[in-house]
């Protein structure tokens, strides 16, 4: 009859040395038991208990240590302690709404963007983390995204001055800019369409001294020097989206920096 | 006539995201039943209840962000909507046309109510005015002011005589509007209040707040007559019934409950929507019950009688 233990299952692979350490090890264990006289069986009860109540704590410890490594500028660091504090607490909003704060801080915006996520999942009514999330979808490029965020957060707290005349006016302007940008794009994409094939150039021309060829000619450099003209003012377009976010980009992580990490204590 | 509390039809995917807020009116002119819903997604759609069915009339486009408040005016004509875009808008239910757009200012304009005669609309704004628009002018009229907190909602009591505004910090004023005076200021919640009420009599006014409570306050001597628990988070929208006798209230814990005023108990509890409910209100006659939220769905609910 087969029967179930750890020789059979450990088999002879085992070392000597390591079967013989681990006999001794245990016979010491067995040896403290005896003398020590510990009732094994309630021991495990009451470990459990204390470990229920270390969770709550520990993770509460760890988010503390995590904020002040993260005012103190270290970030990864605070990343690390809010990792552990979650393991101990996974339904804590505010561990994955801190975590995105500094993400976006370091610039890992997807990561940033999926703990945000998740602390409005976790708590759909805290404004706060809607606001963190629509941050964290804005250095993502998804600006839509965004404005929907900074309205939810608006929904729920009105009263709130920043999200107003900051972020959803921000995140407004830049839909706005999007929204000329690929207009820009998409004209510029028609003329150069228009030179590839213009119309003028479809038909034979038997003189080539008439003025049918001269006005085509002309047609045709009119064109072109439209095409130019958009693409130039599309270059200038584009420099200033660019130009604003990185100016913008800069005075977020300044509001970021001393706005942040607010330290979540809800 | 039904005899106990169900759930009559369900409108999924109502809007393309989520409710805001829901009015129920009947039409004078023809006695259609008219349901309209505002959204995060900018658009107000207008629907009419027939047949035990809603139909979509019209989809109303203008508004440039999400809608925070709509309300039809009550010969059923008109409807005003408010939205993150700090403008207010008048509408044509017949024609589905914008008659009106008014600026409220950057801020400024929250929940909007009709007042009885339907010649006035009130919004509150963030500095603790009521702005009170005619609805013939398109112009900001008057104000009251209650030297309050931002004013998240509104109600005229039916009889025409109040005005009641619920402010973020959850203090309650109570306007005689003859006169323009601030008759009581009731400090009932400390949290904001999303809602209030009055009774079809106007004797009573009813608050629903962020800390869970409904409480319920006798309108002339300003007395608290009674407090209300049972959701078990933020109370977003109160409405009572035509008929005096019961309430209902919608809260961020997905659930409807319909009270009865006299025994202040709470007589049935719907948990049919997916996610928090943001807008209730009764039908005209006060058989029928629609409720809106976060998960995009309108749902129509039936009342014994």
């Amino acid at each position: 009859m087969a029967s179930f233990g750890w020789k059979r299952k450990v088999g002879e692979r085992v070392s000597k040395a390591a079967v013989q350490q681990f006999e001794m090890d245990s016979e010491k264990v067995e040896d403290n038991g005896q003398i020590e006289g510990v009732d094994w069986l309630h021991v495990i009860k009451r470990r459990r208990e204390l470990l229920l109540e270390d969770c709550t704590a520990k993770s509460k410890r760890l988010k503390e240590e995590g904020v002040l490594l993260a005012e103190n500028g270290r970030h990864w660091e605070a990343i690390k302690k809010w990792d552990e504090a979650i393991q101990m607490n996974a339904e804590e909003a505010t561990l994955y709404e801190m975590k995105s704060q500094v993400l976006t801080i370091l610039q890992e915006v997807f990561p940033a963007v999926q703990a945000a996520e998740t602390a409005v999942r976790l708590r759909p009514n805290w404004w706060e983390a809607w606001q963190t999330l629509g941050r964290a979808q804005l250095s993502l490029g998804e600006v839509e995204l965004a404005v929907r965020s900074f309205q939810v957060a608006v929904h729920l707290n009105p009263l709130e001055r920043t999200l107003w005349e900051e972020d959803l006016s921000w995140a407004l302007r830049l839909q706005d800019q999007k929204c000329t940008a690929q207009r820009k794009a998409a004209e510029e994409d028609e003329a150069r369409r228009l030179i590839d094939e213009a119309p003028e150039l479809q038909r034979d021309y038997e003189d080539f001294e008439s003025d049918d060829v001269i006005n085509a000619c002309t047609a045709v450099a009119e064109r072109q020097k439209r095409y130019e003209n958009l693409k130039r003012m599309t270059v200038v377009v584009n420099t200033q989206g660019v130009a604003t976010e990185v100016a913008v980009g800069g005075d977020n992580c300044h509001a970021s920096n001393s706005v942040l990490v607010k330290a979540r204590v809800l | 006539m039904s005899t106990q509390y169900s759930i009559l039809f369900k409108q999924e995917h109502a809007h393309d995201d989520a409710i805001w807020t829901a009015a129920w009116e009947k039409s004078a002119k023809d006695g259609s039943e008219t349901i309209v819903t505002g959204s995060l997604d900018d658009t107000v759609k207008v629907w009419k209840w027939s047949e035990e069915k809603l139909e979509l009339q019209w989809t109303l486009e203008g508004h440039q962000l999400g809608v925070v408040s709509v309300d039809i005016s009550h010969n059923g004509a008109f409807a005003a909507s408010s939205s993150l875009d700090a403008h207010i808008r008048l509408w044509d239910l017949e024609s589905g046309k914008q008659i009106k757009s008014m600026d409220a200012g950057p801020v400024d304009a929250w929940t909007v109510a009709f007042s009885p005669d339907s010649k006035y609309i009130a919004t509150g704004s963030h500095l603790g005015k009521v702005n009170i628009f005619g609805v013939e002018s398109g112009k900001k009229e008057y104000s009251l002011d209650t030297r309050g907190k931002f004013i998240l909602s509104i109600a005229y009591s039916p009889d025409g005589k109040y005005l009641a505004s619920g402010a973020i910090d959850g203090i309650i004023n109570i306007f005689d509007i003859a006169t323009g005076k601030l008759l009581h200021t009731l400090e009932g919640h400390a949290m904001p209040i999303r809602s209030l009420t009055f009774s079809p009599d106007s004797q009573l006014l009813v608050t629903a707040s962020d800390d869970g409570y409904i409480k319920i306050y006798d309108v002339q001597h300003a007395n608290l007559a009674g407090t209300l628990s049972g959701h078990a988070s933020w109370v977003l929208n109160v409405a009572f019934s035509p008929d005096h006798t019961h309430f209902v209230s919608s809260s961020s814990d997905k659930s409807v409950k319909v009270w009865e005023a006299g025994t202040r108990a709470c007589v049935n509890t719907f948990f049919d929507h997916q996610d928090q409910v943001w807008s209730v209100k009764y039908s005209s006659t006060g058989s029928k019950i629609v409720s809106a939220g976060d998960d995009r769905a309108i749902h129509i609910y039936d009342c014994p009688m």
